[in-house]
């Protein structure tokens, strides 16, 4: 099975590139898209997991094509239109057109032709074969959930870490780390964040009569991994947040809210 | 619009396969045995039919796909990739898209209609035991195969058995309370009872029931229960398995359609004594016994199945099927329908219709 993690030369020397399109400009395709699909996927009520699958297919499918040659709104419509079935959350392609309409221009909608349904689908078809129907996406919220649980720090607190780390992984999906690293690694990498951003330090439950004190507490969960790979991704984190004015205007039209996907109330994390 | 204006050098064109012949067809394309070009490995071709969906690819493809991709196990037939064909512009065709997977030189159905093809107790009980296998590891996967049938069983030349077609597969979650899946699944003459009243909320129990028609079917050499339409199921079930009523299962009067039929009440459960003329070994008559337990509650689940006695009894599983080493020619049911004026696997040309005896149901 083909890897879908590249090194950060692979992803400066992206298809877009070759193309003639600034990294500056490829960025702002990348979030721009990411929020597009939040903002139809909301408006379709569509769970987080499918919004984010319908990200990282977006991530990935334009690791493969520029975004001169396929336009970013209707290859973003036909990302989350795929997530919609890949996650078992399937939406009419028919109601998919209705959201876009909604949050798009007339202007913008132009993009999509005559008949924006069949031109979804046809590009449905081109995502499929890019992303060589790898359709099984895994998210870093899980992990930070898994991750916290086995945190033995005070409750109130690490809640709290949880739930920030929550809203950097809603905010990294507009980033391209997950082409950079598995979604457990920007777990940690994003708890990390949360924690020091809230001055709080984390440690993990001890396990069994061999804990290891000299080890970071992520490590107990993903040895491999030195505070380096670490600090890389917080820097990305912040670098996107200090260039991005968040509240600003996206594909030059709609002010979208602030991302509104929340650590749902069912998260297992109250239990504990 | 019809249009490939890109090139698609992800995944690569079904011509590195040569086609050889038609194999079977299923309700979402046909299956080809092909082989490899470069390699000259054999391989069967099923081809995903596009064209006229409405909603794009169609999603239970996308099960199928996701669904193999994750699996991995001997008894599960294995999708080694995905291919493309390109679609011709003259005919403003799209191309279609094939699943590649390993090749398997029988189906159970067709070797079971074959009376040349003849398996022992142990024999059966390794065949049983790798279905079974099979079955729980899917089912540990929290995946249920929802279309279990002879037919889709397939055969190797070495005598392994692997569940093929996923294409009415998905995934269940233990977490989720109650579903609501569709009950329109599982090929009649396989459909447990719960599917058949209607129940939407069912699990891998569906699958168990179809397991304990095909364990019976090593001995019958056909479907035991071929009925012609869903009250004729039911009514081929109670008499065999005995009257379905609150008492053998309860809640069972919750179910959409229960009252809707008019079943055959105070029938006795006949499964032993009725398979005893064909099944002599005890075991193997009280797992299939089991297996078609009405109540899906009550029925054996695959983990327990494969403890059962009947597998950890004389004679033990074989560690090879003898006879089909000898066998030349592929064995599948479709092949089969085609050479024979009498197929006794479609519904439609039962000749079972409304009989009130059970003599023939076998």
């Amino acid at each position: 099975m083909s890897s879908w993690y590249f090194c950060s030369n692979e992803i400066v020397n992206s298809p877009s590139r070759s193309d003639g399109i600034e990294i500056t400009a490829e960025c702002r395709y990348r979030r721009e898209g990411a929020r597009f699909i939040m903002d139809v996927g909301n408006r379709m009520n569509l769970r987080y997991e499918t919004v984010a699958t319908g990200i990282v297919f977006y991530h990935r499918f334009y690791m493969m094509h520029s975004f001169k040659t396929i336009n970013r709104l209707i290859g973003a419509a036909a990302c989350l239109y795929l997530a919609g079935k890949a996650e078992e959350t399937p939406k009419k392609c028919r109601d998919l057109v209705k959201a876009v309409r909604t949050i798009l221009s007339e202007r913008q909608m132009e993009a999509f032709g005559d008949d924006p349904k069949e031109e979804i689908i046809s590009h449905e078809r081109l995502l499929l074969q890019t992303i060589k129907f790898d359709l099984c996406v895994q998210h870093p919220y899980k992990y930070i959930v898994k991750f916290a649980k086995n945190l033995k720090d005070d409750r109130a607190q690490i809640e709290k870490v949880v739930q920030m780390a929550w809203n950097f992984v809603n905010d990294s999906l507009s980033t391209t780390l997950c082409l950079q690293w598995k979604p457990q690694v920007v777990a940690v990498s994003l708890l990390h964040l949360a924690a020091k951003l809230s001055k709080y330090n984390l440690s993990a439950a001890p396990d069994g009569p061999h804990y290891d004190h000299s080890k970071s507490w992520w490590q107990h969960f993903l040895p491999e991994i030195n505070s380096d790979v670490l600090e890389d991704i917080c820097l990305q984190m912040l670098d996107f947040y200090d260039k991005t004015d968040v509240g600003a205007s996206n594909y030059n039209m709609i002010s979208p809210p602030k991302i509104t996907m929340k650590v749902p109330q069912s998260i297992p994390y109250r239990t504990l | 619009m019809s249009k490939e204006p890109y090139n698609y050098p992800f995944i690569h064109d079904v011509g590195k396969y040569e086609k050889i012949t038609k194999i079977g067809h299923g309700t979402f394309g046909e299956v080809f045995k092909a082989r490899n070009r470069i390699s000259k490995e054999f391989v069967a071709l099923k081809r995903v039919l596009l064209g006229n969906e409405k909603e794009g690819f169609p999603i239970t493809s996308l099960r199928e796909i996701k669904i193999l991709r994750a699996l991995k196990h001997d008894n599960i037939v294995r999708l080694q990739e995905i291919c493309r064909s390109k679609g011709t512009p003259q005919s403003r065709k799209r191309g279609s898209i094939y699943l590649v997977f390993e090749f398997c030189a029988h189906d159970l159905a067709g070797l079971l209609q074959n009376p040349q093809v003849k398996f022992n107790l142990s024999e059966i009980k390794r065949m049983m035991k790798h279905l079974l296998s099979g079955l729980f590891y899917i089912h540990s996967n929290k995946v249920l195969h929802r279309d279990l049938k002879a037919a889709n069983v397939l055969v190797t030349r070495d005598g392994v058995l692997k569940l093929a077609d996923f294409g009415l597969a998905r995934v269940y979650s233990r977490k989720e309370k109650t579903h609501c899946f569709t009950n329109r699944v599982v090929t009649l003459w396989y459909r447990a009872p719960e599917l058949l009243l209607g129940c939407r909320d069912y699990g891998p129990a569906i699958d168990m029931w179809a397991i304990g028609c095909i364990m019976a079917e090593f001995w019958t050499r056909s479907a035991i229960m071929q009925g012609n339409s869903e009250t004729n199921q039911l009514t081929l079930i109670t008499q065999l398995c005995g009257s379905i009523t609150p008492e053998v299962y309860p809640d069972v009067d919750k179910l959409d359609l229960f009252k809707k039929f008019d079943l055959p009440a105070s029938q006795k459960r006949r499964v032993k004594e009725r398979l005893s003329h064909y099944v002599r070994d005890r075991h193997a008559l009280d797992l299939i016994d089991r297996c078609l337990t009405i109540d899906p509650a009550k029925r054996i689940d695959s983990d327990s199945a494969l403890n059962h006695d009947f597998f950890w009894s004389d004679p033990l599983p074989a560690s090879k099927i003898s006879c089909l080493s000898r066998l030349n020619v592929s064995m599948f049911e479709f092949l089969i329908d085609r050479k024979t004026t009498n197929p006794q696997h479609r519904p439609e040309q039962s000749q079972m219709s409304q009989q009130p005896g059970y003599d023939r149901v076998f």
